[in-house]
């Protein structure tokens, strides 16, 4: 412990300059919408107009229905997937470690514009079935939202079930064989107490994105009102925003999200002593007909999964007169307006992602190192407060970001700094866990060996920490680089003319059901995921999920 | 190189002081060992003479500079840590390179200087290995050789051996001795293995909550204890309760009632009247075969060059007794006995 050196050392400066920052950009925005919530419009404060218009607690409903309908979807399918993966082996069954990935590689508003080209009302499944006589129900609305962010969702159900049965101590279920309980009953009654935790924590995860998800919902919700469609709608509406209003409702979404974080922490804080870490089973060899049927169950789900990466690669390069797709006439006119007529999208993406991943490397390595290495009285905070953003919904923190520097002293509404600002403030939690997962594996006496050697502490960190964290901070800057150049819901809110980012231009392009133009950035997009993913896991041999 | 001054020093986390009013000085070149169980204070006591925590109260000397405010990067101590703490992404040449580069030593210089101390540590095939791809033992040296390589003022060593089984102990004890002598470097080593510090120390300072119990050499400590606690932790004894009913004066030998027999005891200081406890060293009891003994071998266990007998006192009461030299096997267990105290040997002390 270096905890107790002198209280006025450096890294307590540091800490108060990380606070400040955290305080100005995350807090300080937070309070703004929380407080105007209760500022008056006409006489009335935004909750009294929030509960006397029926509109808005239809869609506080809306949302906790769609986030119930798809957490339950998720967990179907995710579920009995992560099940069949830890204890059987059956041909295929490689495809479905790449499941996890799909969700990293395509962002949600690719996700949501290629299901529409195949099911929407124009899609290419939905005219040759229309062909066939069957006629499907309209894409826009229930079915369109839930089928999207189950198929996004569900990798997240299935990541934390497949880590909870890997670590479920096969012997316990043997244990209650041995008692006299038939495999199945003593499964049942032995495993799924134990990994019901983990399952419960990534359902309400699952639940938080859907409740703050706004690409799928704004693309396919028009005729379901939902929380966070209308958010943004109340802030963008001709009369130039409507203050009270917006931040209102993102008060109650804010409110939605937390309550269920604090009931996950309970489930999880309650249950702990129940994550029992032990020997897995071994993975049974099936054949025959039980091996066909499953892998066919698992390659439809991945083949499904893995439906809007292929259409968007046909979709840049199929011709299209204005919104209709001539698909089978190939051209590579799309990719070529992309590059040649208008790529500022691409590039506005590369740099504000770019600036915001350093930013943000930076920020959560200070900052976790701080949190983990030199406890002070004001790092609890600085931990606290690095989580917020988790409850937070991207526009939420864009309205709040907007509302805070729209004018005064420092005014960033109209410039790319607001951009950057709100990635790094939505990416923040992650950094700063990933970063402190590595930080706790670090003795501290090697930087201890490096200050008796004669080297300042602040320069041992750099020269001894610092090399020992860089794996893992690469692999951080990846995963946000990933994320970040795929944001929308926050960008789209605090962006102006002229700088749309590549997501904000799908959005866009998708809304004039140009999908072939849209489809031709989603690959350019697609690929800048990618690009680095390949590198880093090839060339560097970095293990971008090691840490979590 | 220099001897060490602790000044009625306290050291404190958060609030609570571990250490209080310490003083004691370490002479130049001496090796020093701080020994006692977990807790004690010992490993606090080095953190603080390395600059890692500091200090609340007293003055910390090297030679006649008062370092109690310098910070850990400008004491210029040598630090060997219990994990080892080798830098993992730098070779086992640039390990013990760091220090003097950090020093702005010539390159040439540093390279004589970091061959010369991977030959003494033996480990001069290697320089371009990670720590990684070293073994335990070996890891521990170079771990040595960065700490010895900068010619530190003080050389710190917080439990180097615990990690290592015990035949490497032994073996890289005595490196650490060797090198220690050889560069003639004051040296604190922390441990709570009695035998190690036996066996390295010039002298000991045994720690007890925060206190130091007892300073000395190994053979005063072992010999010579101030307290039951001391003859305990080094080398284990026989201790054996008494009740005084009249206070004891220092020096000389008297008669104690011990269980059913009466023990011929020295008083090395002066006792006051009630309780206080009998040292006998299990090798300072001689067992005699008698049919009219009083007592009976309650045990026996043979470890091939000495035997380990327990003998009953009567009353409940029985001592360990160790058996060298021919024959010191040939007690059964039921045999009658009569046991000898060296009178000399056998002490009085306080808890």
């Amino acid at each position: 412990m270096i905890a107790a050196r002198s209280r006025l050392d450096i890294w307590f400066w540091l800490t108060s300059a990380l606070l400040g920052a955290l305080a100005l950009f995350l807090l300080y925005p937070i309070l703004t919408v929380l407080s105007t919530s209760f500022t008056h419009k006409g006489g009335a404060s935004g909750w009294a107009i929030f509960l006397s218009d029926p509109k808005y607690p239809a869609a506080l409903f809306n949302t906790v229905l769609l986030g119930l309908a798809v957490t339950f979807f998720s967990a179907l399918i995710g579920v009995p997937l992560a099940y069949v993966a830890a204890r059987f082996d059956f041909p295929g069954k490689a495809l479905i470690a790449v499941l996890p990935l799909t969700t990293l590689v395509v962002p949600e508003v690719i996700a949501a514009q290629t299901w529409l080209m195949m099911l929407g009302n124009n899609g290419l499944l939905t005219r040759s079935l229309a062909d066939l006589g069957v006629a499907l129900p309209s894409f826009y609305g229930w079915f369109g939202l839930i089928t999207v962010m189950t198929f996004i969702y569900y990798t997240y159900v299935y990541i934390g079930t497949l880590a909870a049965i890997r670590g479920f101590d096969v012997h316990l279920e043997e244990a209650a064989q041995g008692l006299g309980t038939s495999p199945a009953l003593s499964r049942w009654k032995v495993m799924v107490p134990v990994i019901m935790p983990a399952v419960l924590a990534s359902c309400l995860l699952v639940f938080t994105l859907v409740a703050g998800n706004f690409a799928v919902a704004t693309i396919l919700g028009h005729r379901v009102p939902l929380l966070s469609v209308m958010t943004y709608q109340t802030f963008v509406s001709e009369s130039g925003g409507d203050p009270v209003m917006q931040s209102t409702l993102a008060s109650v979404s804010i409110a939605l999200v937390a309550a269920v974080l604090f009931l996950q922490r309970w489930i999880v804080s309650r249950k702990r002593h129940e994550i029992v870490m032990g020997r897995g089973a071994k993975p049974t060899a099936l054949r025959g007909l039980p091996a066909a049927a499953l892998a066919l169950a698992a390659a439809l789900i991945v083949l499904v999964s893995l439906l809007p990466l292929a259409t968007v690669i046909v979709g840049a390069f199929t011709f299209a007169r204005g919104p209709v797709m001539q698909w089978g006439r190939w051209t590579t006119l799309n990719m070529e307006r992309v590059f040649l007529n208008s790529p500022d999208p691409i590039i506005n993406t590369l740099i504000y992602a770019a600036a915001a991943t350093l930013l943000s490397v930076l920020v959560s390595t200070l900052a976790s190192y701080l949190i983990v290495k030199k406890r002070n009285v004001l790092t609890p905070t600085l931990d606290y407060l690095s989580m917020l953003p988790l409850a937070l919904s991207g526009t939420v923190i864009g309205i709040g970001l907007v509302m805070s520097f729209n004018t005064g002293w420092l005014t960033l509404t109209g410039t790319g700094l607001i951009i950057i600002v709100a990635y790094v403030v939505r990416r923040l939690p992650f950094g700063v866990r990933n970063a402190s997962a590595t930080l706790y594996n670090t003795p501290n006496s090697i930087e201890e060996a490096s200050i008796s050697l004669g080297v300042p502490p602040v320069v041992s960190f750099f020269k001894v920490v610092l090399p020992v964290m860089l794996p893992s901070v690469i692999a951080a800057a990846i995963l946000v680089w990933t994320t970040t150049v795929a944001e929308l819901s926050a960008s789209i809110v605090v962006y102006s003319g002229g700088r749309e980012t590549m997501p904000i231009q799908i959005y866009r392009l998708i809304d004039s059901n140009l999908m072939a133009q849209a489809s031709a950035y989603g690959l350019v997009l697609v690929a800048t995921i990618l690009i680095p993913i390949i590198i880093a896991t090839t060339i560097f041999k970095i293990d971008l999920f090691a840490s979590k | 190189m220099a001897a060490i001054t602790i000044d009625r020093v306290a050291v404190a986390y958060a609030e609570a002081r571990v250490i209080e009013d310490l003083s004691f000085s370490i002479g130049d070149g001496q090796f020093f060992t701080l020994l006692g169980p977990s807790g004690c204070g010992k490993t606090t006591l080095l953190r603080a003479l390395a600059g890692f925590l500091p200090v609340a109260d007293g003055r910390i000397l090297f030679g006649s500079t008062d370092v109690s405010r310098v910070p850990a990067h400008k004491r210029d101590v040598g630090m060997v840590f219990q994990d080892y703490a080798l830098f993992p992404d730098k070779t086992v040449y640039d390990n013990v390179a760091y220090g003097l580069r950090a020093r702005r030593i010539p390159e040439a210089e540093i390279r004589t200087r970091v061959g010369e101390h991977l030959e003494r540590v033996g480990l001069s095939a290697f320089p371009d290995r990670p720590p990684a791809e070293l073994s335990g033992g070996q890891r521990q040296r170079v771990a040595l050789a960065r700490a010895l390589v900068i010619r530190p003022t003080l050389l710190l060593m917080d439990e180097p051996l615990s990690n290592l089984d015990a035949k490497l102990r032994v073996q890289v004890r005595e490196t650490i001795s060797g090198l220690q002598r050889e560069a003639g470097i004051t040296t604190v080593f922390v441990t709570h293995d009695q035998e190690e510090a036996l066996a390295m120390s010039d002298r000991i300072g045994l720690m007890k909550r925060g206190k130091l119990e007892q300073v000395g050499p190994p053979a005063e400590i072992y010999r010579q204890p101030v307290s039951s606690y001391v003859a305990d932790f080094v080398g284990g004894a026989n201790i054996l309760p008494v009740e005084l009913t009249a206070p004891l004066s220092s020096g000389g030998t008297r008669g104690l009632m011990l269980g059913a027999a009466v023990i011929d005891a020295t008083v090395p200081s002066a006792l006051p009247a009630g309780k206080a406890f009998v040292i006998a060293r299990p090798e300072d009891i001689a067992i005699t075969e008698a049919a009219a003994g009083k007592t009976a071998i309650i045990s026996r266990q043979y470890l091939g060059g000495v035997t380990h007998y327990r003998v009953g006192l009567g009353q409940e009461l029985s001592v360990a007794v160790a058996l060298h030299g021919p024959g010191h096997d040939r007690l059964e267990v039921g045999r009658m006995v009569s046991l000898a105290f060296d009178p000399v040997k056998t002490l009085v002390v306080a808890e």
